[in-house]
């Protein structure tokens, strides 16, 4: 009897056309293209509602679900605030993951300032130009901040474009600060570059055990290439022409190439063996264990380092401030410092209410009192006076480094692009910093695969090799 | 009594005519209740495997970006043509190469030896067995983790074994000549022992007479091995390199935990190229005939492999 067999082969057609339609049925991503927030904060809702972020698993993310929940629910107390996190090197895979299944498990995604670029012209995030415009007090800001953490395209150094449109708000600033032993190389931190490197190598020779540098190095996330990109910038580097969309030539001009010859054969050799793979977390260790004489790391990511219970230089917050001292970077041919820190945006696929509350959490967090509380909890805020105010200067050593660099920062490029230029730049660095490339042809290899990256956006097949 | 030999020549028709039993629905034949049982797992097989395979293999041919949207423009076989031809994807190749023939062949040797000895051993084989074992039930993920801090170069348990044996500190994840054979040291540690399993039982299923014939002909240890175990063990042993070579072939986990590739991208395998081109750039075309390429690699190899078996078995 074949009947059965028939239906049995209908059904299984049958089925495999719906699970088809069900799994194509989602994609809605023909238009690519920020949706606008409301100028005006929709009505919220009173049932309990659970605000959701995304972040890296780090300090400062614990910091801010324990300072929100705290905070803000006094205001708003059916909100429940949960901040989602994933290790650094998945952060950027784990939202955009999320973004291209149209649907997201987080309401407010907090992206890297290089990430916008990607997230805005695929309509991941609202745009929130008429929304800032109507409740947030722009001039509080300094104008980078603003920009580096919302804008887009891309502002250029220390510039923010009036008239380009924001997808984003502050949420915590940051930059490089230079963490050096006060008991081994003297209470006043090297001035230059130079400077600096003698005084690792010099500290380095008198403390057998003890390396001159540590600084990140390792191969995932933005490790290697934010390393490199600080020296290219003090040594009068550029990482591109902006406005031609020109790398090959910029990058690997005579300023990046010193730059990169600085960091292999006069920075590198100062770091522990097998230093190669560091990244945050393993310069703090080094710095707590005593076994760096001058170290560079986030400050965001700088508190447990005054923390006894996981440090060897003392037995109190007191005592290990004795031996480390905080400091802006060394200058050289330029001041310039990297831009850290993040963004809050508002994903275009969060629920009306949740979008609404989202909307109504950035302009409670983006007031004058609630920057400073939130300084004082341990975050670093963007609003010039609470920069200023002595909660933030006097929370820890370290922020003062931070308004000091302010005017100093540079970004990286905020482009759709941004995750392959990185991984190619971080591999290439690596590779040199571990001797697995020569300098000079790492860097020519990153200014070649960048090139090729940028020009061929738009191209059909093969892409992305 | 019936005739069972016409039973087991019409086993379908016997069945299908056979009456519903008493509480049965009239509709509800056997072939109707095979359909419905065999549905629910035919269904997660659409879903969850078929499906996926047609659509990657759909995707290939176009220049889909998962995260741009938009739809999809045919470019027919310029995604193969591009990774065919791509200096970076030949890099990844040979890594991958050299990572499935020096873990497989390592753990080839060292999982037939650990079988020897063990097959040999009479009092405590299961117990010794068992503790073999270990290592394979373990996710990748923790092995590798595990295995960094032992690595460390400054912290690392190896080194500090090193150091108390008066030799240097080794850059074992971050050098290009040692970061690839760590790699292949730790795949080994975790699956010699499926090498070795697969091994005991042949060694096992190896009939004692044939030994007792060669005592009696005062042959030699060597000869017996020779001429009695590796024979009949060997195509066992081939079986358990094909499904090792297979997994090999497809490591990412690892690697991902333990150099990420890198320095630079020395130690960067196929898959997680793939990875990368897949979930960095989005370049979802590419990434899925990147993906149906290492596939189709595979099942050519396999199909090889198999012929090359079946004849040893002919032979």
């Amino acid at each position: 009897m074949r009947y059965p067999k028939r239906i049995g082969l209908l059904a299984t057609a049958v089925m495999l056309v719906a699970t088809t339609v069900v799994a194509c049925g989602g994609d809605e991503g023909t238009n690519a293209s920020a949706p606008k927030a409301p100028a005006d904060i929709p009505a919220l809702t009173n049932d309990p509602l659970t605000l959701s972020f995304i972040w890296f698993d780090w300090p400062p993310a614990k910091a801010l679900e324990a300072f929100a929940n705290a905070e803000y629910t006094k205001q708003r107390s059916n909100v429940t605030i949960k901040v989602n996190v994933v290790p650094n090197a998945n952060w950027h895979d784990a939202m955009f993951t999320q973004f291209a299944a149209r649907k997201t498990d987080f309401d407010i995604p907090i992206l890297d300032s290089q990430h916008i670029g990607e997230a805005v012209t695929n309509g991941n995030i609202l745009d929130i130009t008429d929304f800032v415009k109507k409740n947030i007090e722009v001039d509080a800001y300094n104008p980078y901040l603003l920009a580096a953490y919302g804008q887009f395209p891309q502002a250029e150094t220390g510039q923010r474009d009036e008239n380009a449109s924001l997808y984003g708000l502050p949420l915590l600033g940051d930059t490089w600060t230079m963490i050096y032993r006060k008991d081994l190389i003297g209470e006043t931190p090297p001035a230059t570059w130079d400077e600096m490197i003698a005084a690792a190598q010099k500290c380095q020779t008198e403390n057998p055990g003890v390396s001159g540098l540590a600084f990140h190095q390792a191969n995932g996330s933005d490790a290697a290439a934010v390393t490199y990109n600080t020296v290219n910038g003090v040594y009068g580097g550029n990482l591109w022409d902006s406005k031609s969309r020109k790398i090959e030539g910029v990058i690997n001009d005579a300023a990046g190439q010193e730059a990169m010859d600085v960091l292999v054969n006069k920075m590198k050799p100062l770091t522990a063996a097998g230093s190669g793979n560091w990244f945050i977390d393993e310069v703090n260790a080094a710095v707590a264990q005593g076994k760096a004489c001058i170290a560079f790391n986030w400050i965001a990511a700088s508190g447990g380092l005054l923390d006894p219970e996981q440090s060897t230089l003392g037995k109190t917050r007191e005592e290990i401030l004795g031996k480390l001292g905080f400091a802006t970077l060394p200058k050289q041919k330029t001041d310039l410092v990297p831009l850290g820190g993040m963004g809050m945006h508002v994903s275009a696929y969060s629920s009306p209410e949740k979008q609404a509350e989202a909307l109504n959490f950035m302009k409670w967090f983006e007031q004058a009192d609630v920057q400073k509380k939130w300084a004082a909890a341990g975050g670093v805020p963007a609003r010039t006076d609470a920069l200023q105010s002595p909660e933030f200067l006097n929370a820890g050593p370290f922020n003062k480094v931070y308004a000091d660099s302010v005017s100093r920062m540079r970004d990286m490029w905020n482009v759709p692009e941004y995750a392959r230029l990185i991984d190619i730049e971080n591999t290439n660095v690596n590779a040199a910093l571990n001797g697995a490339k020569d300098p000079k042809t790492a860097l020519n290899d990153i200014a070649k695969e960048q090139q090729a990256v940028l020009d061929s956006a738009g191209k059909k097949g093969g892409g992305g090799l | 009594m019936s005739d069972p030999v016409s039973l087991t020549d019409h086993p379908v028709r016997e069945a299908s005519s056979t009456p519903p039993a008493p509480g049965r629905s009239r509709h509800l034949s056997d072939r109707w209740l095979t359909v419905a049982f065999i549905s629910p797992a035919l269904l997660l097989l659409l879903a969850m495997s078929v499906f996926p395979l047609l659509w990657a293999l759909y995707l290939s041919f176009t220049d889909y970006s998962a995260t741009r949207g938009g739809p999809a423009t045919f470019v027919w076989f310029e995604n193969f043509t591009a990774i065919l031809t791509s200096a970076q994807v030949h890099m990844r190749a040979f890594t991958t190469l050299l990572y499935v023939v020096g873990a497989v062949t390592l753990q080839t040797v060292l999982g037939f030896s650990i079988a020897y000895l063990i097959s040999r051993r009479v009092r405590g084989r299961g117990v010794l067995t068992t503790l073999f074992l270990v290592p394979m039930m373990l996710s990748p993920v923790v092995v590798g983790l595990f295995w960094r801090f032992m690595l460390d170069a400054q912290f690392g348990v190896i080194n500090s074994m090193l150091g108390s044996l008066g030799l240097g500190q080794v850059e074992w994840l971050t050098k290009q000549n040692t970061a690839l054979i760590s790699l292949i040291v730790v795949d080994t540690w975790q699956w010699t022992p499926f090498i070795m399993l697969i091994a005991l039982a042949g060694l096992t299923a190896v009939p004692k007479y044939l030994y007792e014939a060669a005592s009696i002909d005062r042959a030699s240890e060597w000869f017996r091995f020779r001429t009695i175990t590796l024979p009949l063990v060997w195509p066992l042993l081939l079986i358990a390199v094909l499904f090792r070579a297979i997994e090999a072939f497809r490591l990412f986990d690892l690697v991902y935990i333990l150099t990420s590739g890198g320095p630079g991208v020395s130690t960067e395998t196929l898959s997680f190229h793939v990875y990368k081109v897949a979930f960095l750039g989005f370049n979802t075309g590419t990434a899925s005939a990147y993906g149906i390429l290492m596939v189709l690699i595979v099942i050519v190899l396999a199909q090889l492999y198999m012929r090359y078996l079946n004849k040893l078995k002919e032979d």
